[in-house]
C-alpha cells in the first residue's frame, strides 16, 4: 500500500496541483501543504483507508456545516483511486500562521492579545454549538493562525460529536475521546449524557488559562500533567493559585468556564460571549 | 416569585376564591378534567390579567387508567404496548399534544416525562430530548415550553447526583424547569431525610445559578426549604396527594385526592393539626412571625366554637393554601426566612415536649423540624 505522501503527490500530479510538503500527521490522517493551479495555498488531508468511515464522514460533514471566520474552511472532498485502492481526501484552507502551541513556546500572551484572540475563539465555539456539534478536542495544537497572525482558526474536527446523531463512542469506555490535559471531567469520565457545548467551553477555558497565566486551572505546583488530569476527572476544586490569578486579572469568568460540572459553566453561548465582552481585563 | 395552584379533583373553585388571589397561576391537570373544562380554565385565567396557566400533560405513567387521562387526544391508542424510548412514538404524541394545547391555549406547557425504573443520566438526557422536541413545536404556537424533570429524592441523596442531574437538565432549550420530586414518603408525612432534602436543595440551587427558572410542583410545608434553595415558584393543591408526588398516586382509585380528614396548618409548629390538637394548641398562643391574618383560620375557629360537629374540610384546604401563598410571599420579599421560622417551630415543639403535650397522631411530634434545620444549615449551593 502506498504511503500518504505518495498518495498526496499522485493526487497533486493528477489534478495539476503543486505538492509542497507535509504539515502534520495524526493517527488516521496526514496533512500536506499544496498549491492549487489557481495559486491558492491549501491543506490536503489524506485519510487512512478503512478507518471508521462514519467518523470521517462526521468530521467532514461537521466542517461543511460550519461557516465561521475562525473555523477552518473545507473546500473539497475527493475520492481518489491509486494502485486500485480508494482514498478519501479533503482540501481545506492552508493556515500559515502556525499553531497556538508554537506561539506559546515563545511566551505567554499579553492581555490585549488574549482578549482579541479569545473573543474570536469564543465566537467560534458558539458557532459550533449552534450547529449542535461538540468539537471535543480544542487545544493549542488545534488552534492555528491565518497568515495575519491575529486570526485564530479552530481545526481538526476528527473527534466531533454530532448531538442529533447517535454517539459513536461506546458507553463502556472508561474514558471518552479527546486530549486528556484539555478535556472536561465529563469527557474524561465518558459521561456522554453530560457532553455538550459546555465541554468545549471547558477546554477553551483551559487554553485561555494556559495562554494567559501559564497554569492549568487544576494543576498544583508540583503536580504532573497526569496528576492534573486525575484532579479534573475527580472534579476537584480549581487551584487557589489559578483562582487568585484569574480574579486578579479581572478574568473571573474563567472560573466558571472551567468549573467541574457543566451546570456550573455558562449555560448558553450567548451568556459566555456576554461575560467575555463585559469583563475588564 | 409566586405560588401556583396544583390543580386536582374538583379544584376549580379554589381558582376563583377571592382570598386566594395571591396565587400567580395554576398547574393544570388533564387527569380530572376534559379538554373543554381545561379550555374554560385557561379562558378564565386570560380574563384575569396575568394569571398564568401551565398545562402538565401528566404522562408520568402514560398507560395509566387514572381519571380522564385516556380521553385526551395526545394519549395514543397504542399506549399500552408502546416503546417509550422510541423517538417516532414521541413525535406523534408531541404533535397531538401541541394540537390539544393549540385549542386550550395555556400560557405554558410542561414537557411529557414518563417515570423511569432508574433515574440514570441517560433517562434525564432522554426527557430533555423530548422536551427539546416539544419546545420546537411549542414555539410555533407561542406557548412557553417548560422542561419537566421527575427526580427521585432518594437518588439525590447520593453524592454528585444533584450536580449531574442539574448538568443534564440545564442543557434544555426551555429556560424553565418544572421539578417533580418523587418521594417514598407518604403524602401526609413530612420529609425527614437530611441527605435527600440537601440533594433536592442543591439541585434547585444549581439550576437557579445556571439561570434556569425553577418551578417545584407538588409542594407542601417544605416550601420553606425549596424557597431557601432558590426556587422561583412552588405549587401546592388542596389534597395531600397534590402536595407530595409518589408512585402510588397512579394506583389510587378515581383520583379523589386521598385522605379526607381536615387539618389545620400551624406555622408556629410547622405542623398539620387535627381538630382536637387545634383546640388545645391555639389557646397556647405560640409566637407567630409576621403571619398574615388567615381568613380561613378565623372561620375555622369560629366554626369550631359555634358548631364543633360541622365538617371543616373545605376550610382546611383553603387555610393551608392561604398560608402557602402567604409564606411564599413573605420569603420572597425577605420579611422572614426559613431558618427563623424553623427555629421558632423547634422552640415551640420543645415547649410542648416539656409539658408532655402529645398530638392526636402518634407521628405528629415535630421530629422533622431538626432534619429540616440541619439540611438548611448544611446545604451548600455547590
Amino acid at each position: 500500500m502506498s504511503t500518504p505522501t505518495e498518495i498526496a503527490r499522485a493526487f497533486c500530479s493528477t489534478n495539476g496541483h503543486q505538492f509542497i510538503g507535509p504539515v502534520g500527521a495524526g493517527a488516521f490522517k496526514e496533512t500536506f501543504h499544496i498549491v492549487l493551479a489557481t495559486q491558492e495555498h491549501q491543506a490536503l488531508k489524506v485519510f487512512q483507508p478503512g478507518f471508521s468511515p462514519e467518523r470521517t464522514s462526521r468530521e467532514l460533514s461537521a466542517m461543511q456545516r460550519c461557516a465561521h471566520p475562525n473555523i477552518a474552511r473545507l473546500t473539497t472532498i475527493a475520492q481518489f483511486y491509486h494502485d486500485g485502492i480508494q482514498y478519501l481526501l479533503s482540501i481545506e484552507e492552508f493556515l500559515s500562521g502556525g499553531t497556538l502551541s508554537s506561539r506559546l513556546q515563545s511566551g505567554l500572551l499579553n492581555r490585549t492579545v488574549i482578549r482579541d484572540i479569545g473573543g474570536q475563539l469564543v465566537s467560534a465555539v458558539a458557532h459550533i454549538a449552534s450547529q449542535e456539534l461538540v468539537h471535543r478536542d480544542i487545544k493549542p495544537d488545534n488552534i492555528l493562525f491565518r497568515a495575519d497572525g491575529t486570526t485564530p482558526v479552530i481545526v481538526d474536527f476528527g473527534l466531533v460529536r454530532d448531538l442529533v446523531r447517535t454517539s459513536l463512542t461506546e458507553s463502556w469506555f472508561m474514558r471518552g475521546p479527546g486530549t486528556p490535559y484539555f478535556a472536561s471531567p465529563e469527557q474524561l469520565r465518558n459521561e456522554k449524557p453530560m457532553i455538550d457545548w459546555r465541554s468545549d467551553q471547558f477546554s477553551l477555558g483551559v487554553v485561555v488559562a494556559l495562554s494567559t497565566f501559564g497554569v492549568h486551572p487544576y494543576q498544583e505546583d508540583s503536580a504532573t500533567p497526569a496528576q492534573t488530569v486525575e484532579c479534573v476527572a475527580e472534579r476537584h476544586a480549581q487551584t487557589a493559585k489559578f483562582i487568585e490569578a484569574a480574579r486578579h486579572a479581572g478574568m473571573g469568568f474563567l472560573l466558571r468556564m472551567t468549573a467541574p460540572w457543566p451546570v456550573q459553566r455558562f449555560r448558553t453561548p450567548v451568556d459566555l460571549q456576554n461575560a467575555w465582552e463585559e469583563a475588564s481585563f | 416569585m409566586a405560588a401556583y395552584h396544583q390543580m386536582g379533583h374538583d379544584s376549580e373553585n379554589l381558582l376563583w376564591t377571592e382570598e386566594l388571589n395571591r396565587y400567580r397561576g395554576a398547574i393544570l391537570s388533564p387527569v380530572n378534567y376534559g379538554l373543554d373544562k381545561i379550555a374554560a380554565q385557561t379562558e378564565w385565567a386570560r380574563s384575569h390579567g396575568t394569571f398564568e396557566t401551565i398545562f402538565d400533560p401528566q404522562m408520568y405513567v402514560p398507560n395509566s387508567e387514572q381519571g380522564r387521562l385516556r380521553e385526551w387526544p395526545y394519549i395514543p391508542p397504542d399506549v399500552d404496548t408502546a416503546d417509550l424510548t422510541s423517538d417516532a412514538w414521541w413525535d406523534r404524541v408531541l404533535d397531538d399534544l401541541i394540537q390539544a394545547c393549540a385549542t386550550i391555549r395555556p400560557t405554558a406547557l410542561c414537557s411529557p416525562a414518563p417515570l423511569p425504573r432508574t433515574y440514570s443520566d441517560e433517562y434525564f438526557a432522554h426527557i430533555v430530548d423530548i422536551g427539546d422536541q416539544m419546545s420546537a413545536r411549542a414555539a410555533e404556537y407561542g406557548i412557553r415550553p417548560v422542561q419537566t424533570a421527575v427526580v427521585s429524592m432518594s437518588d439525590l441523596a447520593a453524592a454528585g447526583r444533584s450536580m449531574a442531574t442539574a448538568s443534564i437538565l440545564s442543557r434544555s432549550r426551555a429556560s424553565s424547569v418544572y421539578l417533580v420530586f418523587v418521594s417514598q414518603m407518604e403524602p401526609r408525612r413530612e420529609l425527614n431525610d437530611v441527605e435527600e432534602i440537601k440533594g433536592a436543595m442543591r439541585l434547585i440551587a444549581a439550576l437557579r445559578e445556571a439561570g434556569v427558572e425553577v418551578i417545584v410542583g407538588f409542594s407542601s410545608s417544605e416550601v420553606l426549604l425549596w424557597k431557601a434553595a432558590g426556587a422561583n415558584h412552588c405549587a401546592t393543591g388542596k389534597f395531600f396527594n397534590l402536595r407530595r408526588f409518589t408512585r402510588t398516586r397512579f394506583e389510587e382509585p378515581g383520583g379523589q385526592g386521598g385522605g379526607q380528614l381536615p387539618y389545620w396548618f400551624e406555622e408556629s409548629l410547622m405542623a398539620f393539626l387535627r381538630q382536637s390538637d387545634v383546640q388545645r394548641v391555639i389557646p397556647m398562643n405560640f409566637e407567630h412571625l409576621g403571619v398574615s391574618a388567615n381568613p380561613f383560620s378565623e372561620r375555622i375557629l369560629d366554626q369550631l366554637e359555634s358548631n364543633p360537629e360541622q365538617a371543616w374540610l373545605a376550610l382546611a384546604w383553603r387555610q393551608f393554601m392561604f398560608w402557602f401563598a402567604d409564606v411564599e410571599y413573605r420569603l420572597e420579599t425577605g420579611s422572614t426566612n426559613a431558618a427563623t421560622i424553623l427555629r421558632n417551630a423547634d422552640n415551640n415543639w420543645h415547649k410542648l415536649d416539656e409539658i408532655d403535650f402529645f398530638m392526636e397522631e402518634r407521628r405528629n411530634d415535630g421530629s422533622w423540624i431538626r432534619p429540616w434545620r440541619r439540611a438548611l444549615a448544611e446545604f451548600q449551593p455547590r
